[in-house]
């Protein structure tokens, strides 16, 4: 349910009244979590341009939304707004600066390079194809880069995760959603040794079979 | 100037000079890669004696993305989208260098129409880049209000892009052989517009800002740089200009519309900071100019050539051309076997990358507290040191 009723168990039946009150008690303190949250000026690239559009300029005025506060150290910010690309000499500092977060610490990776590596997920030495290989990130907002209001809506999907309560549970640790429940008769190692065996009969193409294999649709 | 190489190690393995006990001991320091004044993630190791700087060195790296290889395993329209990301506050003219290398090789004749339309874009993008830097140096010198102001009117020109373009800031708008689309039906009134509003806006400018005094205290004869240093570090744009240097790619060898339009290049005298800070204000001025000559006359015609080459086969050898930026002089250089789309080797000069070097001249013996002003004139753009 919360902060309080997963790290201070013992103290709830104490109390005169303590379960109930306690978690509601979380509510309040996410509601006051989620309005107040304090981004770290992280910015690689592209995206930080529309970030400081986004966060500090009078047109678009992240304020409305209560994340205004802009701090330079991460130990004073409990929200990190990666904009622009990760590369290989980047990734040990981001890990770094979100270690030294205090918890709870929330991300959003803005832009295509934070999601896969966008423009650069071929071909590239350095990229890292995506932010999540890093830290775990709590809402991706697309685009190239994205605009700010894509920026502010990545902002309020967060909010309305952190008043359901749903990344204070396991501060700092999220896994990604890839399904929600597995078929009946299949195991997860089933799945993974499929997936190798198609992934290892992929690897190899023969280009010349592939397009003699390949026409053009024809009657349309 | 000779320029003695040494490696990371010797310099920082050098003890502090003399047995003097007035001397303090000389210590390192890092600045960057996360730091907000360093405009994204360029780390500065300096070597600080009190709070003097003995000496400043730009650690290049971390955000560097390969663009060049990359380059080699794409055709040169592909190649277009990624100089986009390199210096995304001066995307079109960065787009416009690899057309103008491509059609230089080519020998391809543009029409008049998508000269002026190019002219024009570039005009308009480094009009909001250096409103942006005009932002940005009013922050890091410890004033906000500059900052909302630049943005504010940033904003507008921006809106000008987005309704032709469809994009804000990654535009890939200028193409080898043209342009990607025709100019938007209301581009012409909206550009006046900006004109009409903004021109004043660059007098409140230097109203709010220029005149004051800490500014110009933090400014005048801050990270000096003579026109000698500046040519032998090979710095280019508004920095070169600021030391007297006139420089100007758009004067000097015309490209696009520059030739047939009157504007003055802006050049300083003493190469400080505030002489930067007023090139730049003045250029933004004189884009102005150049806008107000171009958008009247914008002739009919074609914004693709009539039959655009489905595949672009440069000619065998190598291939350079170069423009200006609203940093310095961009140069794009392609080796082409004459046999592949893609190139063999292509290579960007890019201004931001020769201007860095100049932070080590300007601060040598100067107080920690200009070295902020010094980046913040440099005016850099770090994704395009490292591309």
């Amino acid at each position: 349910m919360g902060l309080i009723t997963e790290k201070f168990p013992e103290h709830i039946e104490k109390m005169p009244g303590g379960s109930f009150m306690l978690t509601r008690m979380d509510q309040v303190m996410n509601l006051a979590r989620s309005n107040s949250l304090w981004p770290l000026t992280f910015g690689t690239s592209c995206c930080a341009i529309e970030m400081m559009m986004a966060t500090g300029a009078s047109r678009h005025d992240i304020a409305r939304f209560g994340a205004e506060v802009a701090r330079p150290s991460p130990r004073q910010a409990d929200l990190i707004i990666i904009a622009g690309t990760i590369v290989k000499r980047m990734a040990p500092r981001l890990r770094t600066l979100y270690e030294q977060m205090a918890e709870p610490r929330y991300v959003i990776a803005t832009g295509a390079c934070t999601i896969s590596g966008g423009p650069f997920i071929y071909n590239s030495y350095t990229t890292i194809r995506g932010a999540d290989e890093i830290i775990p990130v709590d809402v991706y907002v697309p685009g190239c880069p994205p605009r700010p209001e894509g920026l502010f809506y990545g902002l309020l999907t967060l909010q309305r995760m952190i008043k359901e309560g749903e990344t204070v549970r396991k501060p700092g640790i999220r896994k990604k959603p890839v399904f929600s429940a597995l078929p009946p008769d299949i195991s997860m190692k089933e799945i993974e040794e499929q997936m190798k065996a198609v992934l290892e009969k992929d690897s190899e193409v023969d280009v010349e079979k592939t397009r003699k294999g390949l026409t053009w649709p024809t009657g349309i | 100037m000779a320029v003695k190489i040494s490696t990371l190690e010797e310099r920082i393995s050098v003890p502090a000079e003399g047995d003097n006990p007035l001397n303090t001991q000389e210590y390192f320091i890092n600045m960057g890669p996360q730091h907000p004044a360093t405009h994204g993630v360029l780390r500065l190791m300096l070597k600080l004696d009190g709070e003097t700087v003995r000496e400043v060195i730009p650690v290049l790296g971390y955000i560097h993305r390969g663009i060049e290889k990359i380059g080699e395993h794409q055709t040169y329209r592909q190649f277009v989208h990624l100089t986009d990301r390199c210096d995304y506050l001066s995307a079109m003219m960065n787009n416009w260098a690899v057309s103008l290398m491509v059609e230089k090789a080519m020998q391809t004749q543009l029409n008049d129409r998508i000269e002026y339309i190019r002219t024009i874009m570039a005009e308009l993008e480094r009009i909001q880049s250096h409103m942006l830097w005009w932002g940005v140096l009013g922050m890091d010198l410890g004033a906000f209000t500059p900052f909302l102001y630049g943005f504010r009117d940033r904003e507008m020109i921006t809106d000008i892009f987005e309704e032709t373009i469809g994009c804000r800031l990654t535009m890939n708008y200028i193409q080898p052989g043209g342009l990607m689309d025709d100019i938007h039906p209301n581009f012409v009134k909206r550009v006046k517009d900006v004109i009409a509003y903004a021109k004043p806006k660059i007098d409140e400018y230097e109203e709010l800002l220029s005149g004051n005094v800490i500014i110009q205290e933090r400014l005048r004869n801050v990270g000096t740089i003579t026109a000698e240093q500046a040519t032998s570090l090979g710095v280019t744009g508004p920095v070169l200009r600021a030391s007297g240097v006139a420089l100007d790619l758009r004067r000097v060898a015309p490209y696009g519309a520059y030739g047939q339009v009157d504007f003055e290049v802006a050049v300083g005298s003493v190469g400080d900071c505030w002489d930067r800070y007023w090139v730049r204000v003045e250029e933004i001025r004189q884009s102005f100019r150049i806008i107000e000559q171009l958008i009247d006359n914008i002739p009919a015609g074609k914004t693709m050539l009539s039959k655009p080459a489905k595949k672009i086969i440069l000619p065998e050898g190598s291939h350079y051309a170069q423009l200006e930026t609203a940093r310095g002089i961009l140069g794009i250089y392609a080796v082409s076997d004459g046999k592949s789309e893609n190139p063999v080797r292509i290579h960007m000069r890019s201004p931001n990358y020769h201007n860095v070097w100049s932070v080590d001249a300007m601060t040598r013996n100067a107080r920690i507290g200009d070295l902020v002003a010094n980046i913040s004139s440099l005016d850099i753009v770090v994704p395009d040191i490292d591309r």
